[in-house]
């Protein structure tokens, strides 16, 4: 056990407010660099139109910067909040917290949705949002003690390094005997020395007696905590009852509440286990629809797929209730304990591995050849440990060993590492040295659109071959599903805010496999619909798994079986009934379309947020390479020649790549002009008046900013 | 006689998961069935039999993400 001290820089005392219908109706705002502690007010206008979690988080960012700001200044914030919903025991999948800062990768802002109790421990703290912002030199952590209404800035002095043991020490420090009413944000070496730092929030798993983790993985969040001089964020909160929230309707709430839980209890073990397996179910399927990205998304399938799926970790996980916040049902957060890794600071000694969950999977295996389960949890260890996201990594990685083998970059480039597909070994080499700051590592961890340059203009490497392979949008590296065959995955991936990360719109099986959406319009419709609903759960503090991974069974006789609308009807009962503002289904919507339409201009205010920043890599549309147009070249042929017209007698396989990316191009195009009608926005991409507008976001600045960008009034 | 989702149906010998889809109302929403715990995914539908006793679950949506 490291030793380690605190010195108390600010001290901050404040009365707490009562929750009520699920707000408690303050912020707080912590400078680092002025060791300064504020509240302010939630005014009625924020809760009408932003609603709370992501939404208050992006006023609160919005008021913070300026269109010059850059994640590494001060002014950066990166703000914290659940939602009116969350903390609600009896709700599964009601603990959510959401993060957002500006990006480290992108520039603009990334929102990460994510378990644990440090949300809901926020705001029966006294605070619906938390915005941090500054920076201080040297290490500190922020202790918000909603028991003794306190918030402390603590200089802290020899903490450990690394996530796992960070959290596990102040959950025992501040925990004072019951360290189930701590929560701990936390990230690790890894977030300080790359751009791909992720955030770690616990909770504490009785049964184990030991602190839990789940990420908010996306878009280096934790190399802004890490560059503000933040070692952690910890909050301490007593018991949490239905009442806490002091919903409007409790019995209402109640008896929504049951009917969900129930439910799930009822067909989970029917349907996809999750409760007992997690999200591994999806190895197999998504192997079985050529849909799991393999060898730097080259391919969908690969024999070995089994060897990483379901069953072996149905045997490898630790049985037991795994919520991540209190009476979930679907209870997804598994581990593996007594895992024993083979490198690192860790080798040979007894670890738990909160996950792997399908992305790292993916991300961390077939994506980069590698069919090992236990190279796989062994990766997962060691990127939550150094507070590293595992779907940047394995998409990095899995862009490095496509260069490697098409020989980009060799081993002169790469430190001696041997990088080709399924080399384990090095891959985990790779993220140790993310994690010191050293070697090819440190260039990694930069992410594939850094890496591509640094390629490029160090190494010679081919640009035009790299922007086709190198799998990022808008700077974020891909999340783990093919999209070659889904256009509308296409644009679920290439128009979503913040990079293509899945959980916007996960359209894969609705379109490619299901085919409810054929023409231009459905497709558009769904990349208006789905978007929309699933940014309430970010509004709400809330989990989306409940709502379309255990269906009714009578869900395919519904009307829509897509949009699963008795749970949407639940939804909005349950929102009524906590936070007494009557709503029906519509209404979710309209409220995620106000808080989407505000993040797609603050992207615009930032420098982004138009048509050119929608672009994907080619990649991402059809076979880039010969190898991969001739491993299924009977699709491509057909469509080439039923769909598209085309006489391919004679025709080389380079000839018939070329006009299937001209065509599958045109689509793309085709698809964004369709979206971005049914939005409400200009051929550019930009939200126009009328849709600021009709959804009360037409802020004087907002109003200003696009009339500067020749939106007409 | 095998289980569907609970309910008790008749088992004929050779018979396939896309034999067994063919009786079943908006069979065309099931990309992936549960047979005795495994999982079947559409592309082996036609390829798969089923046991007799078999205890069978059609999996609605897959969502995903």
């Amino acid at each position: 056990m490291t030793d380690f001290s605190f010195k108390e820089l600010a001290v901050w005392g404040y009365d707490r407010p009562t929750v009520e219908k699920g707000y408690a109706g303050q912020t707080l705002h912590v400078d680092l660099e002025r060791l300064q502690t504020t509240a302010q007010p939630v005014t009625g206008q924020m809760k009408e139109i932003f609603i709370g979690g992501k939404g208050f988080d992006l006023w609160l960012l919005w008021q913070a910067v300026s269109e010059t700001t850059r994640w590494s200044d001060p002014e950066n914030a990166i703000c914290i909040s659940s939602g009116p919903l969350g903390g609600t025991p009896a709700y599964p999948g009601s603990g959510k917290s959401i993060v957002t800062t500006l990006s480290p990768l992108t520039g603009a802002v990334i929102d990460s949705n994510v378990g644990g109790y440090f949300g809901p421990y926020l705001k029966f703290s006294g605070f619906d949002a938390l915005e941090i912002r500054g920076k201080f030199n040297g290490q500190v952590v922020v202790f918000i003690d909603g028991i003794e209404c306190q918030v402390k800035i603590l200089e802290a002095q020899g903490l450990p390094d690394n996530a796992y043991a960070l959290t596990q020490a102040l959950t025992d420090h501040f925990g004072q005997g019951s360290p189930r009413g701590i929560s701990v944000v936390s990230t690790g070496p890894g977030a300080a020395h790359t751009r791909l730092g992720c955030l770690n929030f616990s909770w504490y798993d009785p049964k184990r007696k030991r602190a839990r983790y789940k990420q908010a993985g996306r878009g280096g969040i934790g190399t802004v905590f890490a560059d503000k001089g933040l070692r952690a964020i910890v909050a301490r909160w007593d018991s949490v009852s239905l009442d806490t929230n002091r919903p409007a309707d409790k019995q209402a709430l109640k008896k929504v509440a049951k009917l969900h839980a129930r439910e799930i209890v009822e067909l989970d073990p029917k349907q996809n286990e999750m409760a007992r397996i997690g999200t591994t179910h999806l190895v197999p399927i998504m192997n079985d629809f050529d849909l799991l990205p393999t060898h730097n998304f080259r391919f969908g399938q690969d024999p070995r797929a089994g060897l990483i799926g379901k069953d072996v970790y149905r045997q490898l996980f630790d049985p037991g209730f795994d919520g991540c916040w209190m009476g979930c049902t679907v209870a997804c957060s598994h581990g593996v304990k007594d895992f024993v890794p083979v490198t690192g600071p860790y080798a040979g000694q007894r670890v738990f591995v909160d996950g792997p969950e399908y992305e790292t999977i993916a991300g961390c295996g077939s994506n980069l050849g590698i069919f090992d389960p236990y190279a796989i949890l062994e990766m997962n260890f060691y990127c939550d440990a150094y507070g590293l996201d595992t779907i940047s990594v394995g998409t990095g990685i899995a862009f490095v060993m496509e260069c490697f083998e098409l020989g980009l970059i060799n081993s002169s480039h790469t430190g001696g590492l041997e990088l080709g597909f399924g080399n384990r070994t090095n891959a985990l080499e790779l993220i140790h040295q993310m994690a010191r700051g050293e070697g090819f590592g440190s260039i990694v961890g930069q992410g594939v659109r850094r890496m591509k340059k640094i390629f490029a203009e160090r190494f010679g490497a081919d640009e035009a071959l790299m922007e086709d392979i190198g799998m990022e949008a808008k700077g974020l590296e891909f999340s783990e599903y093919m999209t070659k065959e889904s256009l509308a995955q296409q644009g679920g991936y290439g128009l979503a805010l913040k990079g293509p990360q899945h959980d916007e719109a996960w359209l894969i099986f609705l379109d490619m496999v299901h085919n409810f959406m054929p023409t231009f319009e459905q497709k558009a419709e769904a990349l208006h619909w789905f978007p929309m609903f699933r940014t309430w759960f970010s509004l709400c503090g809330l989990c989306k798994l409940p709502w379309n991974d255990i269906v009714p069974e009578d869900n395919n006789e519904s009307q829509d079986p897509a949009k699963v609308m008795k749970h949407v009807e639940w939804y909005a009962e349950y929102f009524s009934a906590v936070t007494g503002r009557k709503a029906g289904p519509d209404d979710l919507v309209r409220m995620s379309e106000a808080v989407y339409n505000f993040q797609r201009i603050f992207n615009l205010r930032m420098g982004y947020g138009t048509r050119e920043h929608d672009r994907l890599p080619y990649r991402a549309v059809g076979p880039v390479t010969e190898l991969e147009y001739e491993s299924r070249s009977e699709r491509y042929d057909k469509q080439l020649t039923e769909k598209y017209g085309v006489d391919i007698s004679g025709k080389h396989t380079a000839e018939k790549i070329a006009l299937l990316r001209k065509f599958r191009e045109e689509q793309y195009e085709k698809l964004k002009d369709a979206v971005y009608q049914r939005r409400g926005w200009t051929a550019d991409g930009v939200p126009t008046l009328e849709t600021v507008k009709r959804l009360g976001i037409d802020f004087p600045e907002v109003v200003a900013l696009l009339e500067a960008r020749g939106v007409a009034g | 006689m095998i289980r569907v989702n609970g309910k008790a149906r008749p088992w004929q010998e050779g018979m396939t998961v896309s034999d067994l889809l063919k009786t079943v109302k908006n069979a065309h929403l099931y990309a992936v069935v549960r047979i005795n715990g495994d999982t079947v995914s559409r592309p082996h539908f036609a390829e798969t039999r089923i046991p007799d006793e078999a205890e069978i679950y059609l999996i609605p949506m897959i969502a995903g993400g």
